[in-house]
């Protein structure tokens, strides 16, 4: 019996280190289930705008089957438990919906569990400004002439966390333009009203050249970034629609440009008068209207008198005023004295066939009825035959001949043209109402006499010896002396050489305005 | 001639524009660098892990710090400088309890200073032109904010959990603080 009662009383003693071992034992169990922020890592992703928390436990030897999430924040919230993420497979929750906050740090724990035994249960805080990684977005670029289209995917609401209050974004969208070596950024403005299909226009870009653009989100605070992968495209020019027109557009511009500043130029110059410009043409060289050509007619055919200059050299003879007989020589150049005081020169020459008869008289003829060569002083009818004096113009041909016989009718009668003469005699009948003369200054011999009454001509008295040139002007009227007829008063200026050479012996008696030789 | 001196004026108003928007552009560069590296260093101060669900705080940040809301470069200029000013208050104070490396703690003080110099001298001007009273009043409840941020590790005796609380909450403000970087803009 006493055997029983002790092994009674044992029982109860052995029970109870068992029970404390047990209890040992489930503690330890406790605490090695508790959350230990050593045993998992969270990684938190920003995937096509939505908040992907995934996982992973450090020791892989413990592969739960089920999962249950929950957080907390450090302020006075309790334990947030999401309910989409409790007893699942997967080791990642879309936690989108579930944190609104960047600059909130979330304690977030994981128990991961298989059938009804729990495996871990880790826990560890997530700051999502510094821990969250932006996976770029969904882009396609369409590529045209000189321009390339970026449409970046947007969600219909874009994430409560990724936008503040004042709808700015806590994160920036960048887009990447690549073509060989040269890279530009482009900061296309969001904000929380930016959804759907974004698109951006990068242009100003060459034709035909390749290009390459890559998109990614920039953090406010991280400074690792992700970007896409490339996308190229090669601009062609056989799209280039738009900029040929716009080059034929500039072509044309440049043209009309380049035509108003030449026009405006040459404006210029010739207001200046750089360029003097005449379009006043003398009609007569205006040949446009060919049938309006006006031929210069001729001049009426006018009878013109064929006159003959002769030229002769002749010695000026030296009027001796001596009107003896004897004195009928070679020398004899001084014609006799009319009894009138007329004297009679016989002047023969050409005579022009439409000449009148009255005009060949006075040109040649003296009166044929006029006896012959009255002596010194007798009066006479006053001489029509003109005579320039000094010069004393001849109008004789080599058929003519000078006659010294004044007293011999030394014109003929039958023509006044006729060639009979004398050798050396000289008879010419002067009309000094034709002739201009002048007065003799004793004082002054060497004043030359002045020709008053000729003022188309002058008369230069020179050296007698000098050759003697006569011109006879031949007019249709018949035949004109070269000057005009002078006044009664004025006389033929006498040779001044030969008052030189004779001014001893030569005695001017004017009377009644005609020379007394 | 009398107009001579007009073009140099005008180059030199040109110049002096110029170069006060390259201030704030580089300013604005520059805080974002180093800010972006203090919220690395303020990352790594781990320590021992502990979730802490009984010493959780809510601070109450002011919520114009918090949205973001639209500012003056001038008011976010002193809004930025008075955080930093702040924060390097916090991190001057015991935190022993945390295991935390000294030398990450020294190098995030450092960048703090440092950010803290660059807007020194821009302030210089913004406080002689500075006219709102928005941006005094937001100072004013930025003060608040951090003054229960320094009487809650005060009471927690700045234990390990504490710490970890304030870690999260400054975590925050400097999150806050690239964001109001964003109006230093010319």
């Amino acid at each position: 019996m006493l055997l029983s009662q002790n092994a009674l009383a044992i029982r109860p003693l052995n029970l109870y280190p068992v029970v404390y071992i047990s209890l040992l034992f489930g503690i330890l169990h406790a605490v090695s289930v508790s959350p230990d922020e050593s045993c998992i890592s969270f990684n938190l992703t920003l995937r096509n705008f939505r908040l992907i928390l995934s996982w992973e436990l450090k020791n892989r030897s413990i592969v739960p089957t089920h999962y249950a999430l929950s957080y907390t924040i450090m302020r006075p919230a309790g334990e947030m438990i999401v309910e989409d993420c409790i007893n699942i497979t997967r080791s990642f929750c879309d936690l989108t919906d579930e944190w609104d906050s960047m600059t909130e740090t979330y304690v977030t724990t994981v128990v991961g569990t298989r059938g009804n035994t729990t495996l871990v249960n880790c826990w560890d805080r997530v700051f999502p400004a510094l821990d969250t990684s932006l996976e770029p977005p969904e882009f396609e670029i369409v590529g045209f002439t000189n321009h390339i289209n970026v449409i970046v995917e947007f969600p219909p609401v874009i994430p409560k966390m990724l936008v503040m209050k004042n709808l700015q974004t806590q994160l920036s969208l960048i887009i990447e333009e690549k073509s060989g070596s040269i890279v530009k950024l482009h900061r296309p403005k969001i904000d929380g009203n930016t959804t759907g299909n974004f698109t951006y226009v990068i242009d100003k870009l060459i034709p035909n050249t390749e290009y390459c653009v890559s998109v990614y989100l920039e953090p406010k605070e991280a400074e690792k970034i992700r970007r896409s992968p490339l996308k190229c495209t090669l601009l062609q020019p056989g799209q280039e629609s738009e900029s040929s027109e716009s080059a034929k557009i500039g072509g044309i511009i440049t043209v009309f440009l380049i035509a108003a500043v030449f026009t405006s130029t040459i404006i210029t110059l010739r207001r200046i008068g750089y360029i003097c410009l005449r379009n006043n043409y003398p009609k007569v060289l205006n040949f446009r209207n060919r049938s309006a050509w006006v031929f210069p007619e001729l001049p009426p055919l006018e009878a013109v008198a064929i006159v003959k200059i002769i030229h002769i050299n002749r010695k000026k003879k030296v009027w001796n005023y001596t009107y003896d007989d004897e004195s009928d020589s070679d020398n004899e150049a001084v014609p006799p004295a009319s009894a009138g005081g007329y004297t009679m020169h016989g002047l023969t020459g050409l005579c022009p066939a439409s000449m009148s008869s009255a005009s060949s008289e006075d040109c040649f003829n003296p009166d044929p009825e006029e006896p012959p060569l009255p002596q010194p002083g007798a009066e006479s009818e006053p001489l029509m035959a003109p005579g320039p004096g000094p010069w004393q113009s001849e109008c004789t041909d080599g058929a003519y001949e000078r006659t010294g016989n004044l007293l011999q009718d030394p014109f003929p009668e039958e023509d006044s043209c006729s060639t009979e003469g004398s050798e050396d005699r000289i008879i010419f009948n002067v009309d000094l109402n034709s002739v201009c003369v002048s007065t003799l200054n004793d004082d002054d011999p060497e004043v030359p006499p002045v020709l008053s009454c000729i003022p188309e001509e002058t008369v230069d008295l020179e050296d007698a010896e000098e050759v003697e040139t006569s011109l006879l002007v031949a007019g249709g009227e018949g035949m004109q002396l070269p000057f005009p007829s002078p006044p009664v008063e004025c006389l033929w200026p006498e040779d001044a050489p030969s008052e030189k050479s004779d001014t001893a012996e030569s005695d001017v008696d004017i009377g009644d305005g005609y020379i007394m030789r | 001639m009398t107009y001579r001196w007009i073009l140099p004026m005008a180059l030199l108003l040109c110049v002096s524009t110029t170069a006060i928007s390259v201030n704030y552009d580089l300013l604005r560069s520059q805080l974002r660098s180093s800010n972006s590296a203090c919220l690395m260093l303020l990352r790594q101060l781990n320590g021992a892990p502990q979730r802490c669900p009984e010493d959780t705080m809510n601070f109450q940040v002011p919520e114009e710090i918090e949205q973001a809301q639209q500012f003056q470069k001038e008011d976010a200029a002193l809004v930025i400088y008075e955080m930093l000013q702040h924060t390097l208050r916090i991190f001057r104070r015991n935190f022993a309890s945390t295991g935390w490396n000294e030398t990450i703690v020294e190098n995030l003080l450092v960048k703090v200073h440092l950010q803290m110099d660059r807007l020194e001298t821009n302030l210089e001007e913004i406080m002689e032109e500075e006219s709102s009273t928005w941006g005094n009043t937001t100072i004013l409840r930025l003060k608040k904010y951090y003054r229960r941020i320094s009487q809650y590790l005060k009471a927690k005796k700045y234990s390990h959990c504490a710490w970890t609380v304030v870690q999260a909450e400054m975590l925050r403000n400097l999150a806050f603080l690239n964001a109001l970087t964003d109006y230093l803009q010319n």
